[in-house]
């Protein structure tokens, strides 16, 4: 649709509530184009370059593409984010539970909520360390399997993708739940009160009231903990892995956000080549934000 | 009220136990740093997970974390950094999440994806053309440079937050207010604001934490060492090898202890949110 | 709550002013310095980070700088990631903020910062060339212009031995210590049937195959292979020395030899210094924390043995890992380089030694001056430093070194064979052309 087409369409009071909106929104937006979007652009036109972060900036055309498909690189990261998505659907699922269990006001309720968060306040990196402590071959979880006599559980843990992963995705969804609880309790807040407690006093129970009352109510806040949950676990894991796996061994734990780091600041030259996985990485969040969106619309439609 | 089936007693106490088994999962990496802060280091490298040799308790780690390391100072500069980033995020979602919440505009929905759009690029793509950018403006070495980038970190997460809780407002409220004669900004102040405290607080709890804790660009936009928050500092002081763990575990334990106050004190009022302002 | 938040606007706006005000206050003319240490293995001992910043040593020789060139003010920044510190000095260079003087890492690694950096070949004085090892690992290769000065610590690889358990074992690598991989080989068996763990490493970045490993490649190999192979004229499938090293590295971990978490672990250092691991791949930094935990008397140093076959012998890798640059923006070259000097100065490199008793990379300065008893273990590192190679990893072309630390886990882990490691070195060779 053309500007002066939609613009057309509206009264002299509509337009005037435009304008008001977007001033509103102007400041935001210079904020974002300037730090954010110019950027995006950057690396965009860089993808096609051979840049290194000084002059080398020659035109390659589809080149890092090639090498990034082409190696079969891109598979072997993407896998990785992947699976460690599994741990979008159990860090809201385990943390609705506990927001609707918190929600249930038992005695301690409080000081248990604000201890959940916990492990959000304190820094990923030393999260990531103690976690690799956790499962080290000689590690605690380790010394319990064979004192408990299961020798042939006690494996080294972080040293292949098929037990790292679900490891790290236990690591995710723990350190997520916390978040999670605080995101969904904060939406059910603002259910009000009295219609909880007038349900609570006509006698609906505990089940009743959490899928009768509750839930739909918080259909657009458990929309958001999905997107913002599938966003960070693709976007923001690097200290996570930077102190557990760093990766490795080889390429085994490495994601796609991560692989963009090493190439681009461990001692890696190929700028040009980190900007083409990153707009790879770009283009794979927002078919899966915009798949997601239509299925939490259809969601809302139905209940919200 | 009193009478109380059986069965809802068993609930509650097993509704309890399942709180309490996770609490004690979350609290015991704090219990950990601090532990671990209090052993010599031969202690801690020998045995990392006992409790430290109770008459041979490292306090000094603690003085020397103030006395030498200066870390009030340091607290200082992170609590600048994070502050504006948090004051700046609320004056600028607020409004922005509000034209998108409450008012049909052409392009609403375009611009509103658009914003959202900038989440998915991972911070560390953008620093370079970024940094660049900020150097030429003298937004480098300065605690401006940091907060506007995490202004623009933050803004589409603080967006989405707002702008589904500022959705949930009812339409004759603001209606109302209008009709009591406010005008623009009296009805964000008078109804926007409180009715939406719970994504308000959620956004000064959860970016003052995150700017709290940030390690990349502080890192990167900070050079003068009087200028470096805590958590960069606390980073230099490990080597590969080398290093002093529980010295740096004092510090962690005191860098945690205002983000942790902030969270305290704040979670109250997400919660209570609703009980104050326009509703009552 | 309302007027909580009012006050709290209202006062975060007038500070919000105050910043932008400080932040475009013009700072008067002066001559002034600016210059990158990097947070750890450097200039800045461990141990320092616990003192105030003005005891440091390189604070202190700042002052002192600044004391002897009245007028000139030198700021001090710490880097602490020192890998991103390389990436960051470039886009510094883009902006037209980089320092006047930054203290890097060597080889490749500066040569990739080539076009950026000042070209100090003629202002180099002879003496200084004759006094100071280590230029190589500064010279372009590409153009022969020296883009730096090597800092004061002189590193050398070697293995760190508990001595305690090597005589427990019934060895004595003080006067009979292994010399050749098979020798090694029989010593490590002795020890692992004893009950220690013979070898211990953090692997997930692979130091062991950064220190020893890359001996083993270069001793068989010798540079002009590997820079040949690099260059993409002999292709590293075939490169003999590349293979029977890393082959040999595999075995260590294969025969049990090397600790069994190798990969995943972060604590290899902690276990050596609570007795618990006979051997340990190290570079010279770490003599006195091991030292520190286990008693002077029980830390041994050896030099690696020899793989059958090498072309070269009894020697180790190691040289100056670190540099100081000077950037070609600098307003002061004259003075950045003064600056460089004093630190390189032999006053100045004695003041260093004293709070980190290492290996100078000055020629002129010997154990007798650095009080280095006869036969301590640091006086043993001066006589090692004699007889380094330089760092292999430090020569790998940008193109290969990425992969070179990334897959040299996988090849350990039994993920990928040394054929497939150097089949895909060569194919990031071809890429980059």
């Amino acid at each position: 649709m053309s500007k002066k087409g939609a613009f057309g369409a509206l009264s002299p009071q509509e337009l005037k509530k435009a304008k008001i909106a977007y001033l509103c929104v102007l400041p935001a937006l210079l904020v974002l184009v300037l730090v954010r979007a110019y950027p995006i652009i950057v690396v965009f036109l860089k993808s096609f370059t051979n840049w290194d972060g000084l002059f080398a900036n020659d035109f390659v055309g589809l080149d890092n593409y090639k090498l990034l498909f082409g190696s079969g690189m891109f598979w072997n990261l993407f896998r990785n984010n992947m699976y460690l998505l599994l741990s979008v659907p159990l860090q809201v699922i385990i943390g609705l539970i506990v927001a609707v269990l918190l929600y249930e006001h038992v005695p301690g309720w409080k000081a248990f909520r604000a201890i959940y968060y916990v492990p959000q306040i304190i820094s990923l990196v030393i999260l990531g360390y103690l976690f690799k402590t956790m499962f080290g071959l000689e590690g605690p979880l380790n010394q319990v399997l064979r004192s408990a006599g299961l020798e042939n559980l006690a494996v080294d843990w972080l040293l292949n993708r098929e037990t790292a992963l679900p490891v790290m995705v236990f690591c995710v969804t723990w350190y997520s739940i916390g978040w999670q609880t605080i995101v969904i309790l904060g939406g059910m807040s603002s259910i009000d009160t009295s219609v909880f407690e007038a349900a609570r006093l006509d006698g609906a129970n505990f089940w009743q009231r959490t899928f009768k009352i509750v839930l739909p109510m918080i259909v657009s806040i458990i929309t958001y903990c999905v997107v913002m949950a599938v966003i960070w676990t693709f976007t923001s894991l690097f200290p996570l892995i930077y102190s557990m796996t760093d990766g490795g061994p080889g390429f085994e734990t490495m994601t796609l956000d991560y692989f963009i780091y090493n190439k681009a600041f461990q001692r890696g030259n190929q700028l040009g080549y980190a900007c083409s996985a990153s707009v790879v990485l770009l283009i794979i969040v927002l078919i899966i934000t915009a798949i997601e969106m239509r299925i939490s619309d259809a969601a809302e439609e139905k209940w919200g | 009220m009193q009478e109380k089936s059986l069965g809802y007693r068993i609930g509650r106490v097993l509704i309890f136990l399942v709180l309490f088994i996770l609490a004690v999962s979350f609290v015991y990496p704090i219990l950990f740093m601090f532990i671990n802060s209090l052993k010599t280091l031969k202690e801690y490298y020998y045995s990392p997970f006992t409790l430290p040799d109770l008459s041979n308790l490292q306090w000094s780690n603690f003085g020397n974390m103030i006395s030498q390391f200066k870390i009030l100072g340091l607290l200082k500069n992170s609590f600048i950094v994070s502050f504006f980033t948090v004051v700046g995020l609320i004056g600028l979602g607020t409004l922005a999440s509000y034209a998108f919440a409450k008012i049909k505009f052409p392009g609403s929905r375009g611009l509103y994806l658009a914003f959202l759009v900038t989440l998915f690029v991972p911070a560390q793509v953008t620093m370079i053309p970024m940094y660049i950018n900020f150097a030429k403006i003298g937004l480098v070495n300065n605690w401006l440079g940091v907060v506007i980038a995490n202004w623009a970190m933050f803004l589409p997460e603080t967006i989405m937050l707002m702008t589904a809780n500022f959705k949930g407002i009812p339409d004759e409220i603001i209606e109302a207010a209008t009709i009591d004669g406010c005008g623009f900004f009296g009805r964000l102040w008078n109804v926007v604001i409180p009715m939406g405290w719970p994504a308000i607080s959620l956004t000064i709890i959860f970016f003052f934490i995150n700017s709290w804790n940030d390690l990349f660009t502080p890192m990167i936009m900070l050079k003068s060492m009087d200028k470096r928050t805590v958590m960069v500092a606390l980073n230099s002081l490990v080597g590969q090898f080398t290093g002093n763990p529980p010295y740096q575990f004092a510090g962690l334990v005191l860098a945690a202890l205002p983000a942790l106050l902030v969270y305290i004190f704040l979670q109250k009022s997400i919660v209570n949110g609703m009980s104050m302002g326009a509703i009552k | 709550m309302k007027k909580v938040l009012s006050i709290v606007l209202a006062v975060a706006m007038v500070l919000g002013l105050c910043l932008v005000g400080t932040g475009c206050a013009k700072k008067e003319e002066e001559k002034k310095l600016t210059i990158w240490i990097n947070g750890n293995d450097s200039y800045i001992a461990p141990a320092e980070q616990e003192k105030s910043q003005d005891q440091w040593y390189i604070s202190q020789a700042i002052k002192r700088f600044e004391e002897a060139n009245p007028g000139v003010k030198v700021e001090l920044i710490v880097q602490a990631d020192t890998e991103a510190a390389h990436q960051q000095f470039k886009a510094d260079a883009l902006a037209n903020t980089a320092p006047d003087i930054a203290n890097l890492w060597t080889g490749q690694n500066i040569y990739a910062l080539e076009d950026v950096l000042l070209d100090i070949t003629s202002m180099v004085p002879q003496s200084d060339k004759d006094n100071i090892s280590g230029w190589d690992a500064v010279t372009s290769p590409k153009t022969g212009a020296i883009l730096g000065y090597p800092t004061a610590d002189n590193q050398v690889c070697y293995f760190l031995y508990n001595r305690q358990i090597i005589n427990d074992c019934g060895l004595d690598f003080d006067n009979n210590p292994p010399k050749t991989t098979e020798e090694f080989d029989a010593a490590m068996q002795i020890i692992k049937d004893k009950g220690y763990q013979p070898l211990a490493q953090d692997e997930g970045f692979p130091w062991f195959g950064c220190y020893i490993g890359a001996y083993w490649w270069v001793s068989c190999s010798t540079y002009p292979t590997i820079i040949s192979d690099c260059e993409g004229t002999t292709k590293f499938v075939d490169d003999e020395g590349l293979k029977k090293a890393y082959s040999y590295y595999k075995s260590t971990f294969d025969n049990g030899y090397l600790n069994a978490d190798a990969l995943t672990c972060a604590d290899s250092f902690n276990k050596f210094c609570q007795g618990k691991v006979a051997m340990m791949p190290q570079e010279s930094s770490v003599v006195q924390d091991a030292e520190a935990a286990l008693g002077a008397e029980n830390v041994g140093l050896l030099m690696p043995p020899d793989l059958p076959g090498s072309v070269i012998t009894g020697k180790t890798i190691g040289g100056p890992g670190q540099c100081f640059v000077i950037s070609k923006q600098t307003k002061n070259p004259e003075l950045a380089l003064k600056f460089v000097q004093f630190m390189d100065s032999k006053d100045e490199m004695l003041n260093f030694l004293k709070v980190q008793p290492k290996v100078p990379t000055r020629k002129d300065i010997t154990a007798a001056d650095l009080g280095y008893a006869a036969g301590s273990n640091q006086a043993k590192l001066v006589e090692m430093s004699a007889n380094t190679i330089y760092w292999v990893d430090n020569s790998l072309y940008p193109s290969v070194s990425g992969d070179f630390y990334a897959l040299l886990p996988s090849v350990l882990a039994g993920k990928m064979t040394v054929e497939e490691f150097a089949a895909q070195l060569d194919t990031d060779v071809a890429n980059a052309k």
